[in-house]
């Protein structure tokens, strides 16, 4: 069984009278510790593929299973569920808690699986050193560089455990040097069995995954290995 | 996430934004001052106001009095011999409904202890005018039936009467003095015990004492009446100081200065009434120069003013609830569109809206909590304000239920005012929250 599994998934949203084809009948199978980027330009329907593989949205037609939950048809509590269980997300702006600090905020996916406080702390704490943070844990957001806070990014979205781990554009905000270090990291937890979406427009950082999946006007239009 | 939690969150929150969150807390403070303030105030009302009703001797209490004579009637009115003594004997004959009788006869005299002196009205009275005008057993003793029949010179004082006139003795140590009633000597029976209020018996200064001699009383005051009372058998003030005026009277025809009765059962109240009334009709030969006058309608007058003043007093503080309600509302929207990026992260790393509900909730409500707690601490110093403002009967008085009414009002503004708020941020979508700049 798929990690991943997509049939004929479309996804429409509607503006006003006029229907958008975001996704236009996806098939697609990501298998347990895969590395693999989804590549496109902007307005080709990678981010809506990237929303509906990681939860955070139900596709309006076809069939979608991820990590054995079917999904087709999913309210947005039972998404949340899986999301908080099995997908983990690193976005390109980090998206960081400014009022916590850093075991707060590799905390925060643990707060809503309902461990106790002492439990949360405990495992935020080997996650932060494993991410080489361990000394940082005490400082907010603001305090640290931009790879620091990707790092913080990437420990949050370890910390339960996940299946999958989403990262959309985890690059952009950085400079290369930098950047290369994320990728490392990336391709590390990859090598330890993680499985690893990877969402860009640049084929020359796509270029770190194993399989490259090429999105055009909604459609595959392509797959490849680099 | 469990409520702890939440609470974390949320009180995290409200200490990041100091002032704004005091600022939405300030309705619920001044709200929940204000309904416990009026509480205490209406409490205090009340208080003053049973303890009014209870020393002018209670629903119980009965007065015959004069009426004015109809114009059809106007040619009997000689017939009718007025109120008398007759009408007391009558009533304690076949009224068995009427427990106490108490006719009275007055006269102002001079008053005298041979040290300090001054001019009171006196009172000529029977034993069961103690228990009419609801007096506390005094030091010494009451009036008794051995001295209205042998029309001994007894006389019973109130307190202020004893203080006046023996200014260097405790009023207990004036039981025996001879007090001299145009310079006739009594001897001093009893002396009433001291009539205050609730709070004058708490304060310790004697620098407000309301309870002064005052012979121009400024209103009514039941407390200070009974503290000046000066008591004689009803039979030594008609052959003292009554029996000469008009040759003709003697103590069956002589027309009383007041007539009061006790009802011995309020169940009953209707009927001793009637029994009252059926007993004056004859000793008055049908003539209708009489009434009874009853506490019930002043009684309900003052009941239904309290009543008006809670409910009116009652609503205003509530609108301030309300207003602090909606400033809390108003506060959690603008906070929830400011963090609607948060409330994003945290709907991408698995909260439900479950989750983000209980937490604005959890925030709006320790809001309106640490408000009504405040609240509180403000209405204790509102009510010392209070207390300098209000008249002294009706000092206004914090109960614990007051303040848990108050209280639990607050919490229940902030958990309304939150819904709408909490229901919004629980609703947002995570893809777009997470975009929102």
């Amino acid at each position: 069984m798929p990690l991943v599994h997509l049939e004929g998934v479309s996804k429409i949203y509607r503006v006003g009278d006029q229907e958008i084809r975001a996704l236009d009948s996806v098939d697609l199978q990501i298998e347990k510790g895969e590395f693999v980027s989804i590549i496109g330009p902007s307005g080709s329907g990678k981010s809506t593929l990237m929303h509906l593989l990681g939860c955070l949205d139900a596709p309006t037609s076809g069939r979608m299973q991820i990590c054995g939950n079917d999904l087709s048809s999913a309210s947005q509590n039972r998404l949340a569920d899986v999301r908080n269980r099995e997908i983990g997300f690193v976005f390109q702006s980090f998206n960081l808690l400014q009022k916590l600090d850093v075991i707060e905020n590799i905390e925060l996916p643990l707060v809503y699986s309902g461990l106790p406080a002492a439990e949360r702390r405990r495992r935020a704490e080997q996650v932060a050193s494993d991410i080489g943070l361990g000394d940082r844990m005490a400082n907010r957001p603001i305090q640290l560089s931009g790879g620091q806070c990707q790092r913080v990014a990437i420990g949050r979205a370890l910390v339960n455990n996940p299946s999958i781990i989403f990262a959309d554009e985890p690059t952009g905000n950085l400079d290369s040097a930098t950047g290369k270090m994320i990728l490392g990291m990336f391709s590390d937890l990859n090598a330890s069995g993680k499985t690893i979406v990877l969402v860009t427009h640049d084929s020359n950082i796509a270029a770190v995954s194993r399989r490259v999946i090429e999105i055009h006007d909604g459609k595959i239009r392509r797959e490849y290995r680099p | 996430m469990n409520l702890f939690v939440a609470l974390q969150i949320g009180l995290r929150e409200i200490a990041a934004h100091k002032f704004r969150s005091f600022l939405s807390m300030l309705g619920i403070v001044l709200g929940v001052s204000s309904l416990i303030s009026t509480l205490a105030l209406t409490t205090g009302i009340e208080r003053g106001t049973r303890a009014f009703m209870q020393q002018v001797g209670g629903l119980e209490y009965v007065s015959v009095v004069n009426k004015e004579i109809s114009n059809q009637m106007f040619d009997f009115w000689n017939l009718s011999p007025g109120r008398t003594l007759r009408d007391a004997q009558a009533i304690s004959a076949s009224a068995p409904l009427i427990s106490h009788v108490s006719p009275e006869l007055s006269f102002g005299a001079a008053i005298s202890s041979g040290i300090q002196s001054d001019r009171r009205q006196i009172r000529g009275v029977f034993p069961d005018y103690f228990v009419v005008a609801r007096h506390d057993p005094p030091f010494g003793r009451f009036l008794t039936d051995l001295d209205v029949e042998r029309g001994l010179r007894s006389a019973v004082v109130g307190d202020e009467i004893a203080r006046l006139l023996w200014p260097s003795l405790k009023p207990a140590a004036v039981v025996g003095k001879t007090l001299l009633i145009n310079d006739r000597p009594f001897e001093v029976v009893g002396v009433l015990p001291k009539y205050e209020r609730v709070e004058d018996k708490n304060s310790k200064t004697p620098g407000r004492n309301r309870g002064g001699i005052s012979r121009s009383g400024r209103r009514y005051d039941p407390f200070r009446q009974k503290n000046e009372v000066v008591l004689i058998p009803f039979s030594t003030m008609f052959f003292d100081f009554r029996a000469g005026a008009f040759p003709m009277d003697s103590m069956e025809t002589i027309r009383l200065d007041a007539l009061t009765l006790r009802v011995g059962d309020l169940g009953h109240f209707r009927t001793a009434l009637e029994q009252a009334r059926a007993a004056l009709e004859v000793t008055h030969r049908g003539v209708d120069d009489f009434d009874l006058e009853t506490r019930e309608e002043w009684f309900d007058r003052m009941e239904s003013s309290i009543r008006a003043t809670r409910l009116s007093g009652g609503l205003i503080a509530t609108i301030s609830l309300v207003v602090g309600g909606i400033g809390i509302m108003n506060i959690m929207l603008a906070s929830i569109s400011e963090r609607v990026r948060e409330i994003g992260i945290r709907l991408a790393v698995g909260a439900r809206g479950h989750d983000i509900f209980v937490q604005i909730m959890a925030e709006s409500i320790s809001i309106a909590v640490i408000g009504g707690l405040l609240g509180v601490l403000a209405s204790f110093g509102l009510i010392e304000i209070l207390k300098l403002i209000a008249p002294s009967e009706n000092a206004p008085i914090m109960t614990l239920g007051g303040i848990a009414f108050s209280v639990g009002f607050a919490v229940l503004a902030g958990f309304f005012s939150g819904i709408y708020p909490a229901l919004r941020a629980s609703r947002l979508n995570p893809i777009a929250a997470l975009r929102y700049e």
